[in-house]
């Protein structure tokens, strides 16, 4: 048998409904179908509310959908594909969730210890990975002690150490100020580029959609799916620069003409 | 330009300086001062007014008793045996409340069983247990511990159940995404997110605990600090009892100091 490669994540009609606290039935998802390439960058965008971190978190196999399936396809280069073993996943989270009592350094050798890595070894690579993400020097410090933006490094640098073949990003900037997302976009642009790593990336930013990635799918406002496809055929490696590319421009205005409906939908529904 | 950097080397130091003034503490020396001229007017006051020791004794007489207490009526063995009995209920509550609440918090099942058990005996005086506990245990050490440990259990429980059902939802979802089964999410998120919580519940009950064992001994024991106190009052030995009335303040100091210590060692990463 050939080597199989991972090739893509294959979303097959995945609904998820929940019941809301006054036990009103809530459709999260309808029928989502739609596929995610491996290797590239694909950005999630819509609507607040519309879905896309429900679609990550069943994505990530975190959060068990009402119906539907979430495949993980591989191929063998004959163009044909079957699906196969989950592959190593790693999420950034929006609000950081990193355990207040442990330093950088522990924090981010949590995943190591907790499969069970010896000490040494575990502590040489989360070392690396901080060096990595510019946070060398402050391995002891508590994340109290830490900017938003330093946090958001931890936790970035908390997936990495993984080596996962997948980075989940549920909007990874969100929490912090505009400044601080402009620096810290460049540098996963410049972290993620090289990897050659799968990143599927929610986001309400338009700009941070087509400034990171290679695909933005946009997803209507509740009950979510899948609406719009767009490749981003920008050059790489993009700089800051980029967004007075004109066809930067023409990118922003046409998500913006899909979503300005979404979002009006979804304020008058709420 | 020059002006400028000026003024801000002198914010600098104005705040440098605030900062200091917070972190070193002007009044620790407040609270010793009055307990010294408290100790001092008593002495003056008892001395003057003449009134008799059988009522009230002077300050230093009451250091003089305690002191030959020690020296000559072994009152180490008192102290030791009540210590003995005191931490000894309290580790046992800690032991059960700590697992338990765990299980209470985590699982809504074993929360449903456990809920109107603790609703039954939670609010039942443990003083009023003493009369059923010596029917089944006797008067020794087993049923002061157990007496203690009645008492302690339920803050330490209580406060356990809040402090992991109060853990953020984030943190246990990040734990799964890094690979923890349920077993490392309770020892290595739940359970450190819970420590605050649980160090305020084991704080409660020492308090308790001292209280139990002190007024058990004093209806029960022969040896210990609680049947020492009762009776040297039952021979109106005032002396005495203020000695070891005074034994147990010195003792309720130490031991909050203690837990105040150990507090800011486990809670580091908040107030750093």
């Amino acid at each position: 048998m050939a080597t199989m490669q991972f090739e893509q994540i294959a979303v097959d009609r995945v609904s998820h409904r929940w019941l809301s606290k006054t036990r009103k039935p809530t459709t999260a998802l309808a029928q989502t179908t739609c596929d995610f390439a491996a290797g590239k960058i694909t950005a999630l965008v819509g609507p607040s509310g519309c879905g896309k971190s429900t679609l990550l978190l069943i994505l990530r196999g975190l959060l068990q959908p009402s119906s539907g399936e979430v495949r993980f396809m591989y191929g063998d280069g004959s163009g044909r594909l079957q699906p196969g073993p989950k592959p190593g996943m790693a999420t950034v989270w929006q609000s950081f969730n990193l355990l207040p009592w442990r330093t950088v350094l522990d924090n981010v050798a949590f995943g190591l210890e907790l499969a069970g890595v010896a000490k040494d070894e575990r502590y040489a690579r989360a070392e690396e990975a901080i060096r990595s993400v510019e946070l060398g020097g402050f391995e002891r410090h508590f994340p109290a002690q830490l900017s938003g933006g330093m946090r958001q490094r931890v936790g970035l640098a908390r997936g990495l150490v993984m080596m996962p073949d997948i980075l989940f990003l549920d909007e990874p900037f969100g929490a912090l100020d505009a400044q601080t997302r402009l620096y810290l976009q460049e540098q996963l642009a410049a972290v993620v580029e090289r990897s050659g790593k799968t990143v599927i990336l929610v986001t309400h930013s338009i700009e941070e959609a087509i400034f990171l990635s290679d695909t933005v799918l946009v997803m209507t406002a509740r009950p979510g799916r899948v609406a719009a496809r767009l490749d981003i055929d920008l050059p790489r490696p993009r700089g800051f620069d980029m967004q007075n590319d004109p066809r930067f421009g023409e990118l922003f205005n046409e998500i913006y003409g899909l979503l300005r409906d979404e979002v009006r939908k979804s304020m008058l529904s709420a | 330009m020059s002006e400028h950097s000026i003024t801000a080397a002198e914010a600098a130091k104005t705040d440098d300086a605030h900062d200091d003034e917070r972190l070193r503490d002007d009044t620790w020396w407040y609270g010793p001062v009055a307990m010294v001229a408290f100790l001092l007017f008593w002495e003056a006051a008892v001395y003057f007014a003449d009134i008799p020791e059988l009522y009230l004794p002077r300050p230093s007489v009451i250091a003089i008793t305690l002191y030959d207490l020690f020296v000559h009526k072994n009152l180490a063995y008192d102290l030791m045996l009540t210590l003995y009995r005191i931490f000894g209920g309290f580790f046992l509550a800690a032991l059960v409340g700590i697992a338990l609440g765990i299980a209470m918090g985590t699982s809504k099942r074993i929360h449903a069983i456990c809920d109107i058990f603790v609703a039954a005996i939670y609010p039942v005086p443990k003083i009023s247990l003493v009369p059923l506990l010596v029917i089944w245990l006797g008067s020794g050490n087993i049923f002061q511990i157990v007496l203690s440990a009645l008492g302690c259990v339920f803050p330490i429980l209580v406060n356990t159940i809040i402090g992991v059902r109060q853990c953020d939802e984030g943190l246990i979802l990040a734990a799964r995404d890094l690979g923890a089964t349920r077993s490392q999410i309770q020892r290595k998120v739940v359970l450190p997110a819970a420590v605050p919580a649980i160090f305020g519940g084991l704080r409660l009950a020492l308090g308790i605990s001292i209280i139990l064992i002190v007024a058990a001994e004093m209806q029960t024991a022969k040896y210990g600090l609680g049947a020492r106190l009762q009776l040297a009052g039952q021979i109106l030995e005032t002396g005495q009892v203020f000695a070891i009335l005074l034994l147990l303040a010195i003792l309720g100091i130490l031991l909050t100091k203690g837990q105040n210590q150990l507090d800011r060692l486990v809670s580091r990463w908040r107030t750093t």
